[in-house]
């Protein structure tokens, strides 16, 4: 009765559906990861150091917040067209973990950190691993469609 | 002149054999393109809505153009070096595809975008801080530039959707 019937989805019965909820996801990854970059770099003391943390944070919250919404809006919906696909692809379930992780993360630590004015060490560590955890979840994206 | 032999060519160089057959370089090229899209395009975003007046507002419009700068560039070479090397691994099939062009097409007309708006806008900034109402030319350039952006996502992943059949 229950049964999910991904053929009965519209994204699966329409030429363009999938690939334009594709094209928003990425563009607003790439936004909603850019504008994290910007702190980022920031707090590894390497990029706009006439700004503070605080100010650059306080500059792009807003539209991190916005791309973030609009990319957790398309990403289940693309999940949708194939549940079971994606529950059993590594790449799927790594990126998911890491997205959480990234996203607490970037909501506490990171927040914290940058709000702050953190002496350069604190900074760098907070900003690389910033860095690296974005980076992984755009890996694991990418290798669902390797793995 | 066709340039379909270059493109024949390149896909069967020994390089190009060798991305396309990896299981794990070419999708590490493919997800690093993806990366410097982020620290590039992401940047390019928040210039233009700077320019608008949408974002940043905290920070003048100095500020962004001239420290993202540095970052735009290395972002820049990141996302094409490894663009060129995604093409160069399937070249034959990017030959066969119109998105491919359309999108070389786009990135040309980025050349020309920063070409024509580099002296009013970009090297300009001190004046668009202290002008009272930000000029029309900057905020053309900054639409153009979105439209620009939006369109070069829009190419690169339908990129991947066309099926050749040779």
């Amino acid at each position: 009765m229950l049964a999910y019937d991904p053929s009965t989805n519209p994204l699966n019965n329409n030429e363009w559906s999938f690939p334009l909820l594709e094209i928003i996801h990425i563009a607003s990854f790439a936004v909603s990861i850019g504008t994290i970059f910007v702190v980022d770099l920031r707090l590894l003391g390497i990029g706009m150091r006439r700004q503070t943390s605080a100010q650059l944070l306080k500059d792009t919250a807003p539209w991190t917040l916005i791309a973030l919404a609009i990319v957790l809006m398309s990403g289940p919906m693309i999940f949708s067209s194939d549940p079971n696909m994606y529950l059993h692809n590594p790449g799927f379930i790594f990126k998911m973990e890491a997205l959480l992780v990234a996203i607490l993360y970037n909501y506490t630590i990171h927040r914290k950190v940058a709000q702050s004015t953190p002496a350069p060490v604190l900074g760098a560590f907070v900003g690389g691993i910033s860095i690296a955890l974005w980076v992984s979840v755009v890996f694991g994206g990418l290798f669902i469609a390797f793995t | 002149m066709s340039l379909f032999p270059f493109f024949h060519w390149l896909q069967q160089t020994d390089f190009g054999t060798a991305l396309r057959e990896s299981a794990l370089v070419y999708p590490t090229v493919m997800a690093t393109h993806l990366t410097g899209m982020a620290l590039f395009g992401g940047m390019i975003f928040l210039t233009d809505l700077r320019i608008l007046g949408l974002a940043m507002r905290g920070t003048s419009v100095s500020d962004v153009v001239n420290q993202f700068r540095p970052w735009k560039r290395a972002g820049l070479v990141l996302v094409a070096s490894c663009g060129i090397m995604l093409a160069w691994a399937k070249a034959e099939f990017y030959y066969h595809n119109p998105f491919f062009w359309a999108k070389l097409t786009l990135l040309l007309l980025v050349g020309v975008h920063a070409l024509v708006f580099r002296r009013s806008v970009y090297n300009n900034t001190a004046e668009l801080d202290r002008a009272p109402v930000m000029p029309t030319n900057a905020k053309v350039a900054a639409c153009l530039s979105l439209a620009l952006w939006i369109g070069l996502v829009t190419m690169g992943r339908l990129i991947g959707y066309y099926e050749v059949t040779i």
